[in-house]
């Protein structure tokens, strides 16, 4: 798992360190850096990509290197993953074991970033109809759905069948996702109503139960990443369904606990949202606060403050994040 | 008989339907809601008296449970029990206040009698309740001892380790042990009565008054 990443002159992030555990969810105002920091994971995968080139804090000079460096930590294998950027060309991602390791298996670090996928789900993309591609993966916005669920199906069929009891319990008038050709070459999905047994498509339902589909399908992965970055998970649900999201990806993150014999997955989630931060409020060490001050953005882990009990007392934990005391909110409101 | 229950949870929920059914020693119907929630304290006192009118004026409902969780607050006790001697701090005596303020300013309903209101309190959650019988050292009294002299004799999240078997239960496996574990003490109401009995005992005794 990847303990965590230092930041130096990588966009808002000019100096700071982000914790990570196996699961994380980072709160912050816009701007502080939340996207930022999912990003560096694929930075540190590819910091080649295009969109890394040109990664310099604001106001930073062009001789200043732009860094990324990661822990990566577990049972008796630990090593440091760097890249960086200098006069606008990347060189890395360089993994360096540590001298006290008994596996030296820096192949589970390479893996694991191989195997990251971040998403930002978005309903257009995720009704889209899909060409029916072998190999088809779950793209960045949702998009490619229904082929990963014919796909699951198929091949997983027991699978599908949880997915389909877990959606009935998600958004009840629903019962099964049905598939549809619409035309030659194509795929995409419908749902069937729990009442009457209409076929409902997918470009006619709702934001909220697409993005609830499309989650439910990463939680339901046969082969889920090594590690997955979520931004917002909770966009466009309502509070009451914010329990199983977060159930989803806990069971993503400890498969122990779900009675589930796989590889956990390392998760890290962006909100706004105060209904879905409540939900993790007996586990402040999950929780990071993303802090903007002037043009730099900083991270601290919840839990590592010693007054945390005492500020929060009774008050949900919302209530202390919106007031302010804990950080993590927008300068001058 | 028609019991809304206000719960924090659906686990909360299932678990608080059996035991207030075995103390009624009947089973209860549910009011046509999707499940009254609410947020933990201190919001459920701010929407007690909307849910406590809606259910007043708009359903057929008969009767109406809540159960929250003591926490770091003082627990109850029969001191608070008589006339104008309720605790400022204590929460049971806090949810009486609101309930019996919506009580008076209702109009009768036009066919039904009043709706009938049972609350209780669970020292220090619902998972230490569920854990009697189980637990021998995890009882209200240790509890209310903690917090008279300290050290707190466990943590809410231990507890819930303890019931769930997991520091992350899923709602599925919460239901199912807080279920299961409900289900247990429902058999013989007599270890709750007696080892959790200052925030149980007034739930059963307005229960039974039904």
């Amino acid at each position: 798992m990847i303990e965590s990443i230092e930041f130096k002159n990588f966009k808002a992030l000019r100096d700071t360190t982000l914790p990570l555990s196996r699961f994380t969810l980072i709160v912050g105002p816009n701007g502080s850096g939340k996207s930022t920091a999912l990003q560096a994971f694929s930075a540190l995968h590819g910091p080649g990509q295009s969109q890394f080139i040109q990664s310099r804090s604001a106001g930073a000079s062009k001789s200043t290197p732009v860094s990324l460096t990661a822990k990566w930590r577990e049972e008796g294998n630990n090593c440091i993953i760097a890249v960086q950027w200098a006069d606008d060309s990347a060189s890395g991602p360089a993994f360096t074991a540590s001298f006290q390791n008994r596996l030296q298996d820096l192949k589970r670090p390479r893996t694991a970033l191989d195997r990251c996928r971040f998403f930002a789900l978005e309903a257009g993309a995720i009704a889209a109809p899909v060409p029916l591609v072998p190999h088809i993966q779950l793209a960045h916005n949702g998009a490619n759905l229904a082929v990963v669920l014919d796909r699951l199906r198929d091949v997983n069929p027991e699978l599908f069948v949880e997915l389909n009891e877990q959606l009935g319990r998600w958004i009840p008038e629903f019962d099964q996702v049905l598939f549809e050709t619409p035309q030659p070459g194509y795929r995409s999905i419908s749902l069937r109503t729990r009442s009457g047994g209409y076929r409902i498509p997918a470009d006619q339902l709702s934001q909220g139960t697409l993005i609830a589909l499309a989650l439910l399908t990463i939680a339901w992965l046969p082969e889920p990443p090594s590690i997955i970055c979520l931004e917002e998970p909770d966009h466009g649900l309502h509070p009451r369904l914010l329990r199983e999201v977060r159930d989803a990806l806990y069971r993503l993150a400890n498969p122990d606990s779900a009675q589930e014999k796989r590889e956990p997955v390392q998760v890290v989630a962006t909100t706004h949202n105060p209904y879905f931060l409540d939900l993790f409020r007996e586990h402040p060490e999950e929780i990071v606060i993303a802090e903007k001050v002037g043009l730099d953005a900083t991270f601290s882990r919840l839990s590592d403050r010693s007054d945390l009990e005492e500020n929060l007392g009774d008050a949900p934990l919302s209530e202390v994040w919106y007031s302010g005391v804990l950080g993590g909110v927008p300068a001058g409101t | 008989m028609k019991i809304a229950y206000l719960a924090e949870s659906p686990a909360d929920a299932a678990a608080l339907t059996i035991l207030s059914e075995a103390v009624l020693g009947r089973k209860s119907e549910s009011v046509s809601y999707a499940g009254l929630r609410h947020r933990g304290w201190p919001t459920v006192r701010t929407v007690l008296p909307a849910v406590l009118k809606e259910l007043h004026y708009h359903t057929d409902a008969e009767g109406f449970v809540l159960v929250v969780d003591s926490n770091g607050s003082p627990p109850h006790s029969k001191e608070h029990e008589p006339p104008n001697a309720s605790e400022h701090q204590c929460r049971l005596c806090q949810l009486r206040r609101i309930a019996d303020d919506v009580r008076q300013n209702v109009r009768p309903r036009p066919t039904l009698p009043p709706l009938k209101i049972a609350l209780g309190l669970a020292v220090p959650t619902i998972e230490a309740c569920l854990l009697c019988g189980v637990d021998p050292h995890v009882t209200e009294a240790a509890w209310i001892n903690g917090l008279k002299q300290g050290p707190m004799p466990y943590r809410k999240r231990e507890l819930k380790h303890k019931l769930y078997g997991t520091s992350h239960p899923s709602l599925d496996l919460e239901t199912e042990r807080m279920k299961r574990a409900a289900s247990l003490l429902a058999e013989n109401l007599s270890s709750l009565e007696q080892l959790f009995g200052q925030g149980f005992g007034p739930l059963r005794d307005s229960l039974r008054s039904w």
